[in-house]
């Protein structure tokens, strides 16, 4: 991968990415296909019921085919007041950077799409262009509660971003570099979520909140907003905001991995098992979590979310990059 | 014709057909999407420059920026009445001086790029991006930063205070 990446370009050399690019595509469609399904078995056994159990043997392991397959043959609705263009071009603009911040994230030291410079920042940039594409679709939809939807998630989103940014700043401050590959690197010995476990818990909270799932699925509320701002929408375009939503929540949980769990590096003396094996296993860890906390908490208030974003999780966070800044200078 | 020159054009094309649509759309959301357009060719055509960390912020900023605009210009504008006959207004003189200026800003622009010269190290640029920047931002530039900083807070603190009287107002009645 290293040896492709700093190859000359040509033709060949785009193919090659293309088709690497395409089978990360079938990969996340496997994921997302799968996380699904264990969302719904998580959240069964939580609630003490089985969850699905019928199509594809006991563990119903075909149930979300089945669900793709039926969105597929779907009527695709359009409604007569919409934006025509704007409500085609919705979808696509919500999903495309949901894969593209994919591409920075590295799997393994050998794994990886693009090694930049910037990479975390270049994450947190395109991931806020999903904003844009949700807000779009509710006012395309010229429907009252998908723009009331569209309106929190553009509200909830921008508020979580800075302390989102503003938590990581303290690992890139120890880590001294943007680049992912580097800041995995600088993990060998400590993680940083035993260094920086504040910086961690803001992080959390707001990713789970920039994710728009329960405590923080207020643009999608569906007590309150039928089902957000994508109520107008069917068919595959409405799958195309879910499988947006659970490409981030492959992208978070890599992100939370790479970030503050140490990447691929393994725990202690397990030096044996290889790298991407830890990899899948603290990513898996961090997608229960998230699964876990969207069956045990309720959800917030919209004055609540926007006060716990800019009166507790900024505040901590700055507070944190201060401390961080303070301890670098005087003890490194 | 190299693959940097192919993407140029692309990303060029995108930028001024999205500036093109911002002005000729009548729809104000219409036109919003527009501009995402244009702003996300200019941070394409940074990363083709090897500025990749000034790319990552103007995505950063402006996504956030036009989620914004675009808020309010379903708040503040009238999109009911869309169907309004289009008129040009001005006489003759002012068209003609408009007309003048653009061409005289657009010479002006093109004669100072074509002079522009940045020395020898911008070939260099692109080897830790960040970092070079961070560098000249605080040995060199530090109190045109710092003052930046400052005219930043003082225009919070004004839209503060204009919320803050609007607020007031609202109570009284």
């Amino acid at each position: 991968m290293e040896r492709l990446l700093n190859s000359d370009p040509s033709w060949t050399n785009l193919a090659v990415f293309f088709g690497l690019g395409a089978a990360l595509l079938l990969v996340v469609l496997a994921f997302v296909t799968y996380g699904i399904l264990a969302e719904r078995k998580v959240m069964g056994f939580m609630q003490g019921r089985y969850g699905p159990n019928q199509v594809g043997g006991r563990w119903g392991l075909l149930q979300t085919v089945a669900d793709v397959l039926k969105l597929l043959l779907k009527e695709d609705t359009i409604p007569k007041a919409a934006d025509r263009p704007l409500f085609i071009l919705a979808p696509i603009l919500a999903f495309a950077p949901a894969f593209m911040v994919l591409a920075t994230l590295p799997f393994t030291d050998a794994f990886q799409f693009a090694d930049i410079g910037v990479g975390l920042l270049y994450y947190i940039a395109v991931s806020g262009l999903t904003t844009i594409g949700v807000v779009t679709g509710g006012w395309a939809s010229n429907n009252k509660y998908a723009l009331i939807g569209g309106m929190r998630a553009a509200a909830q989103m921008i508020s979580y971003e800075i302390p989102l940014v503003m938590s990581v700043l303290g690992v890139v401050l120890l880590a001294g570099s943007l680049n992912l590959n580097d800041i995995v690197e600088a993990q060998k010995n400590v993680w940083y979520i035993f260094i920086q476990p504040i910086a961690f818990i803001v992080f959390f909270i707001a990713a789970v909140a920039e994710l728009n799932r329960t405590p923080f699925d207020l643009p999608e509320a569906e007590s309150e907003l039928v089902a957000g701002f994508h109520v107008e929408y069917s068919g595959f375009r409405w799958a195309f905001f879910m499988l947006a939503e659970y490409v981030y929540l492959f992208a978070i949980a890599a992100l939370t991995t790479v970030l503050f769990l140490g990447g691929w590096h393994p725990v202690m003396f397990f030096d044996f098992i290889p790298g991407a094996v830890w990899f899948a296993l603290k990513f898996s860890v961090v997608v229960f979590v998230l699964i876990w906390f969207r069956v045990t908490f309720p959800r917030l208030r919209a004055d609540q979310l926007m006060e716990l974003g800019w009166k507790v999780l900024l505040p901590v966070a700055l507070a944190n990059v201060l401390v961080t800044a303070l301890v670098k200078e005087l003890f490194f | 014709m190299s693959g940097e020159y192919l993407a140029f054009l692309a990303l060029a094309l995108v930028a001024i057909i999205g500036g093109v649509l911002m002005l000729n759309l009548s729809k104000v959301v219409h036109m919003v999407i527009a501009l995402v357009f244009t702003f996300i060719s200019i941070a394409g055509l940074y990363v083709l420059l090897s500025a990749e960390f000034v790319a990552a912020v103007q995505v950063l900023i402006y996504s956030g920026a036009i989620t914004i605009i675009m808020l309010f210009g379903i708040m503040l504008t009238r999109h009911r009445e869309e169907d309004k006959e289009k008129t040009t207004t001005g006489g003759f003189w002012r068209k003609a001086l408009t007309a003048i200026s653009v061409f005289a800003f657009g010479a002006a622009v093109y004669l100072g790029v074509y002079q522009l010269d940045f020395g020898e190290n911008a070939a260099r640029l692109h080897e830790k991006n960040a970092e070079q920047i961070g560098t000249a931002l605080y040995s060199h530039y530090i109190i045109p930063f710092e003052i930046i900083s400052v005219i930043l807070l003082v225009a919070l603190v004004g839209a503060i205070i204009l919320a803050k009287k609007d607020d007031g107002e609202a109570q009284k009645k």
